[in-house]
């Protein structure tokens, strides 16, 4: 007989072992990547604190380079993407201008656009266009043990390596959510003109009267937020590469994903936080 | 620039109920070793047995899971790596394959330690420059790949950069893995020849891993075996067990 394929009996109580067993695997397996992650994080946020006064000037250095490529670089599209969506988000406002006033437009400019869109659709630019590009750059790095190689070096690759890459980020988030969210206005407002359908002093009266003060520390907060959580992410899970180049656009794909949804959650988060502290917006 | 005074009482490399491994594989399992300061091993041990392993726990670039190491007394697994350094810890570790950064020039990769710990080692971007430079001569580096990034060196040049953007800092604690393979005669001749001096300098402690015959017979050191995750004096015989130095 070919008892290959014969397993033994299981008894229930083998089976709840085994699937507690699992529970068990996945909660440690859970705790530890949380435990890492943050590890990221506060290493990264001490790093700049350890000695070395020519350390920091290396390292800042490589910061103004890496705000040059995250944040400068990407002005061309963020510019196209701001003016798209701030011409499409008037052109559909005006589609429902019999149903709502003009005022509104404006005041609908600052909750979606401003509060909403421009922190948000930033951070997805960044993440998509530097965070692949940090996070490959990183698993190289890791692979190819360069990181090793600046550890020999006493290099701390926390302050060299993933430090900048984070400073770069919340810069260049925060930087070009006020572009963003500017040319986004600047746009819907010359096609409202353009098209005459929508009442530029309405739309511009709407737009002052729903903006307040709070507005400037939601739009802060969530700037530095989402530019943390790019840098971070995209660094932490760039550097979990271990031994594969073939793990590196794998490992890239999976920071940018996680990054996405983080910020999305974090953006959400931040919106609830702010309301529920000052209350509903004026209107 | 200078090397850090040498005390011969201060303690080398010491590794104390380490156990490490990755996944089922045990590489180290409650081992202990030791090498006084200013003295030279060489370990030995087959394919796949953990020799880089070892010297990557020796050198501190991964922690252990068990057991602690000792780099001239401190915690070789130091929460900042520039903390080692600037305790007088100086490492210098030439890679089998790779360590270097890909995305700068080979002038620029010898640079990189020496401008990062420009305060401590007291140099000027300029000195900085020179030191390099002086490394980079020291090995025989072809100038006119000063500004080519590695991936544009050949394997031999690439080893010639790594060996001395190694030697730039001076090191107190030199590791080599496998630092003559694949190299032509008269590269591994150099190496051979830079291993020599450090064996013979008595501020610097030096690790080797190598099943090369040739390089073993021409150090004429101490030897270590490692095996089943224990690190073994190799052979019954005093044959590798080498000049002490002056």
């Amino acid at each position: 007989m070919n008892t290959r394929y014969t397993l033994p009996p299981r008894s229930p109580i083998a089976k709840n072992q085994d699937f507690l067993a699992r529970l068990g695997g996945a909660a440690l397996a859970a705790t530890h990547e949380t435990v890492s992650l943050f590890q990221t994080l506060l290493g990264a946020l001490a790093s700049p604190f350890a000695p070395g006064k020519a350390a920091s000037a290396v390292c800042s250095r490589i910061a103004t380079r890496q705000v040059f490529f995250t944040g400068f670089e990407a002005l061309p599209l963020v510019s196209a993407i701001a003016a798209f969506v701030g011409a499409t988000f008037v052109l559909q406002v005006q589609l429902l201008s019999g149903a709502l006033n003009t005022e509104m437009v404006g005041k609908i400019l600052v909750a979606v656009m401003l509060r909403e869109l421009a922190p948000l659709v930033t951070a997805i630019v960044v993440a998509g266009r530097s965070g692949t590009a940090i996070a490959t750059e990183l698993g190289n790095m890791k692979v190819n043990d360069e990181i090793l190689g600046l550890a020999s070096m006493g290099i701390d690759p926390m302050r060299f390596i993933v430090m900048p890459r984070i400073l770069a980020c919340i810069v260049s988030v925060l930087v070009l959510t006020v572009y963003f969210g500017a040319l986004a206005i600047a746009t819907g407002y010359f096609v409202g003109t353009a098209l005459g359908g929508v009442g530029v002093e309405n739309m511009r009266a709407g737009f002052s009267n729903a903006l307040l003060p709070w507005d400037l520390p939601l739009f802060v907060s969530k700037g530095l937020s989402l530019g943390v959580l790019v840098g971070w992410l995209c660094c932490h899970f760039g550097l979990k590469a271990e031994a594969s180049p073939t793990e590196v656009p794998r490992r890239a794909s999976y920071a940018v994903v996680m990054t996405l949804l983080a910020c999305v959650a974090t953006n959400a988060l931040i919106t609830l936080t702010f309301y529920w502290i000052v209350g509903p917006p004026v209107s | 620039m200078t090397t850090p005074p040498y005390t011969p009482s201060e303690p080398g490399i010491t590794m104390v109920g380490v156990s490490f491994g990755f996944g089922d594989v045990t590489v180290l399992d409650d081992a202990d070793f030791e090498l006084a300061r200013g003295d030279t091993a060489v370990v030995t041990g087959r394919n796949g047995s953990g020799k880089s392993t070892f010297l990557h726990l020796c050198a501190g670039l991964i922690g252990p899971q068990l057991g602690s190491v000792l780099l001239g007394g401190h915690r070789a697994d130091a929460k900042h790596p520039s903390d080692l350094f600037r305790l007088g810890v100086r490492r210098g570790f030439v890679f089998q394959e790779g360590g270097l950064l890909s995305n700068v020039s080979a002038l620029a990769n010898v640079e990189l330690p020496l401008l990062y710990h420009a305060d401590a080692l007291r140099l000027t971007p300029e000195e900085a420059k020179r030191e390099a430079v002086a490394a980079l001569e020291r090995v025989h580096f072809d100038p006119s790949d000063f500004n080519s990034l590695p991936a544009h060196l050949s394997f031999g040049n690439r080893k010639r950069l790594a060996l001395a953007r190694a030697l730039a800092t001076r090191p107190t604690f030199f590791f080599f893995d496998d630092p003559d393979i694949g190299l032509d005669p008269s590269t591994a001749n150099l190496i051979h020849e830079i291993l020599c001096q450090h064996r013979d300098d008595p501020s610097v402690t030096m690790l080797v891993a190598t099943n090369r015959e040739l390089l073993i017979d021409r150090l004429g050191t101490k030897g270590y075996v490692l095996e089943d995750g224990k690190i073994q004096v190799r052979g019954a015989d005093a044959s590798h067990a080498g000049p002490s130095k002056a």
